[in-house]
């Protein structure tokens, strides 16, 4: 057979490619790295600093794990921000309703619902794009408004709810709660990331799903002529993206004890920052989670130097936005230098 | 296959067609563009579900109305273009949809992925590196990685879309030695080519599609080239390469030591009126040097036209001054996607209808789409049809005439005819001889090198980006290009 002779033809080395792309995350790596450090020269303390930095990023982390689906697969989700503003408010009404139960009935369940509701609102997105064969574009930022809107009837016009004093302390204590393993302390958002992050490895590296989001992500049509089911993969990856935004929603209410229909605009921005910068590309079928857990350091150490050295609020979404920018035309520009 | 019709929007693209292909069979199967080929094995494939007429496979009738329907029963396409996953492995890309579970809930086995995926390469006897991604490799390891995944499969039957258009001619070897291998196996095979010439090497019987009906099938080995030719075109293509003056006039496009990114440098002379062949395997630097003159790519050397240098070169700036060019790869560089012919056909000529505010005088830009719609006889000659609607012989013609829009003084052309029947081969080759007789200086590149020995008066051949030789036009044949472009024969 001469299928050898043939090979001899392809002379591009992909060990070479892959050393490159090896560089631009680790010029990231290295970016977030002296950031953290000078941030951490004028740091109190420094498994303080470490905490604060952790749960910032942890809630935007666990979204972004679902919209690195999203992405591999080839879609987008703008309305990851407004699912998460609904599953809030959604998680507050539920405690009012739960009042008169037990508290530790009454938040589970309450969790439970808001869960589900994320679970029910990815597939919305899931069955337009997949099914119908919307551009995800138009479709998350149609739903990005339908979805906030919803927010707004069941707060009667936006206006702030907040949930039950007697449930204060212990639904709190899903933001505000610590473990000290090894002296180290971890917070709650934290420890859910973690969770979430490993879960989500687990199906995207392990799973037939995983592998299937990255075929459909490379190539959609060639994997249903393959026999893959593309449209489930693609709703799949939806849905998520909806639980991950639910959690986070359950989050970022025990921080404040209060959910708002307007809650968490531009957040979707963020997280879809994050993916980008750690190097899932627009077109899908290549990336990873642990690279979007580099983007997201980043941005999360940005912003964390930025505001603890009191920068004007003004110039820290210019900076964010320049080094966004920056590090999405190096890889560009060193793609071109690899051709 | 009996009888089986299928519509597109209320118009029929095949009337009742019948096809049978035994086991251990290589069945060819040809047509002009828009014949129908390519539907009758989307039927084939489950890619349609509304189809009428039967089919019957391995002795039972069956419908195929979903791609996995046709996976489950063991017949593979091989598309045109190719289906693999480029972000895959070469293992992962033979196994799709068919990994072996892991011990996890929902996990599937790498190892086994890999162990399998090697399985099939051995008893292929093919050597293809299983961990690369598969975007690393060449068109014709590409087609070798969709075969291993059909065998893989258990298919019965394969079928083989074009699998030559992107291959060179050491490739299309390999292709057909391995063609010839799964027809020892007992595997049927059908296969689809525009390049007449090289079926009788490898098919056993022919059918011959025209306009959606069947128009005949007989034994390869009972009829000529030029009986399937009238088949095909429904009447006598008396002469495919037309004849012409050859007369040279002053040098018209200069070209001195451009280097692609992959080659060597490289220099030459166009004269006016010369149609100069460049002949070259794919991946020998032939398009790489041509896209480098137009200022495609980046590229070092100068090019002068009618002595004048033309500094930092673009290819705005190269069609200003009457350089065009027609790309290999008509999908990526050619067609406008999404707009009409009238957009495609004008586009690099807007300033002709554009007043001095700006705006474009519509009615003229029609009126001159519509001319041009009809000298190229683009079919239909509906300007607003979108151009990816169009067969891919149609789609060239108005990327050529958007070409012919601009008044060019060279023409390169890449592969005019990649991909297209013989009518609008025909066509496009009388079309390369007038320009060349009204004056134009043309750059012609084929990978059928007849079109290069018919047509062109002076012919440089490359290899591994270097310019190996130079021949006049009456002095070559197919063999000797061949031979020149092997580096073995050459050794």
């Amino acid at each position: 057979m001469t299928a050898t002779a043939v090979e001899s033809i392809s002379p591009k080395s992909s060990a070479r490619a892959k050393r490159f792309r090896g560089l631009q995350q680790i010029s990231i790596l290295l970016l977030t790295l002296i950031l953290a450090a000078i941030s951490m020269l004028h740091a109190r303390s420094i498994p303080n600093w470490f905490d604060n930095l952790l749960t910032y990023a942890a809630p935007i982390g666990i979204i972004a794990c679902g919209m690195t689906f999203v992405m591999i697969a080839g879609g987008f989700d703008l309305s990851v921000g407004s699912i998460t503003a609904v599953c809030g408010v959604v998680a507050v009404l539920m405690l009012k309703l739960f009042v008169g139960l037990p508290p530790w009935i009454a938040i589970p369940l309450a969790a439970g619902i808001t869960v589900l509701v994320g679970a029910l609102l990815g597939p919305i997105n899931g069955i337009l794009i997949a099914y119908v064969d919307v551009n995800p574009f138009v479709v998350t930022l149609s739903t990005m408004f339908v979805f906030r809107g919803i927010g707004l009837v069941l707060t009667s016009g936006g206006q702030s709810e907040s949930i039950p004093k007697r449930f204060n302390d212990l639904f709190g204590f899903i933001y505000w709660g610590h473990i000290h393993p090894f002296g180290i302390p971890l917070s709650m958002p934290v420890i859910i990331y973690i969770a979430i992050l490993a879960i989500c490895l687990y199906l995207l590296r392990l799973t037939r799903l995983g592998h299937y989001v990255y075929a459909t992500g490379g190539n959609a049509k060639a994997s249903w002529l393959a026999g893959i089911n593309v449209r489930a993969i693609t709703a799949a990856t939806y849905v998520i993206s909806g639980i991950t935004c639910a959690v986070t929603a359950l989050i970022w209410t025990a921080l404040s004890g209060t959910a708002q229909a307007s809650d968490y605009q531009g957040r979707e921005m963020i997280v879809i920052a994050s993916v980008i910068v750690g190097g899932t590309p627009l077109s899908g079928g290549r990336g990873g989670l642990l690279l979007t857990v580099v983007g997201l350091f980043l941005l999360a150490t940005i912003e964390q130097l930025l505001t603890q050295d009191g920068v004007n609020p003004h110039y820290r979404q210019l900076i964010t936005g320049l080094i966004i920018v920056t590090v999405v035309a190096l890889d560009a520009w060193f793609k071109r230098r690899k051709q | 296959m009996t009888a089986i019709t299928k519509m597109f929007s209320g118009v029929p693209a095949l009337q009742d067609v019948d096809l049978e292909v035994r086991p251990g069979e290589v069945h060819a199967l040809i047509g002009e563009n828009g014949a129908g080929k390519s539907t009758l094995m989307g039927v084939l494939a489950g890619r349609f579900s509304d189809y009428r007429g039967e089919i019957s496979f391995a002795g039972e009738s069956v419908r195929i109305d979903h791609p996995r329907r046709a996976l489950a029963m063991g017949i593979a396409v091989i598309y045109q273009e190719l289906s693999v996953l480029p972000n895959l492995t070469v293992a992962e890309n033979i196994l799709l949809g068919q990994e072996p579970a892991g011990p996890m809930p929902g996990t599937i086995d790498a190892a086994a992925i890999r162990s399998q995926a090697q399985r099939v390469l051995d008893y292929l006897q093919f050597d293809l590196p299983i961990d690369e991604p598969v975007d690393q490799l060449s068109a014709a390891s590409q087609v070798m990685v969709e075969i291993a995944r059909a065998i893989h499969r258990n298919a019965k039957l394969l079928v083989f879309d074009e699998p030559t258009a992107s291959l060179g001619n050491k490739e299309v070897d390999a292709l057909f030695a391995v063609i010839s291998d799964l027809k020892r196996r007992g595997l049927g095979v059908i296969y689809i080519s525009h390049r007449l010439a090289e079926l009788p090497r490898i098919c056993d019987r022919v059918t011959v599609l025209r306009d959606g009906r069947k128009a005949a099938t007989c034994q390869m080995a009972d009829c000529r080239l030029s009986d399937l030719t009238q088949l095909m075109l429904g009447r006598d293509l008396a002469d495919v390469f037309p004849q012409r003056r050859h007369q040279t006039g002053s040098v018209i496009l200069e070209v001195r030591d451009v280097m692609s990114p992959s080659g060597r440098e490289i220099s030459f002379d166009l004269h006016a009126g010369e149609i100069l062949g460049i002949a070259g395997m794919v991946g020998s630097g032939r398009t790489e040097i041509v896209r480098a003159i137009f200022g495609a790519d980046h590229a070092s050397g100068t090019v002068a036209l009618e002595g004048k240098r033309i500094a930092s070169r673009s290819p705005g700036k190269c069609q200003r001054l009457g350089i065009y060019m027609v790309p290999e790869d008509r999908k990526r560089d050619g067609n406008i996607t999404g707009r009409s012919i009238l957009e495609n056909i004008t586009a690099s000529v807007l300033p002709k209808f554009s007043t001095a505010g700006g705006f474009l005088r519509r009615s003229e830009q029609r009126r001159f789409a519509i001319k041009m719609i009809d000298r190229m006889r683009v079919n239909p000659p509906a300007p607003e049809r979108e151009i990816q609607l169009l067969s891919g012989g149609n789609q060239q013609k108005v990327i050529v005439g958007r070409v012919l829009a601009g008044k060019p003084r060279v023409l390169i052309f890449d592969e005019p005819t990649q991909g297209i029947d013989v009518g609008t081969k025909a066509q496009i080759y009388r079309l390369i001889v007038d320009l060349a007789e009204q004056g134009c200086g043309i750059i012609l590149i084929s990978s059928e090198f007849v079109e290069i020995t018919e047509l062109a008066d002076r012919i440089l051949v490359l290899r591994d980006g270097q310019l190996i030789a130079e021949l006049p036009g009456h002095d070559a044949d197919e063999e000797k290009l061949y031979s020149l472009c092997l580096a073995e024969a050459a050794a």
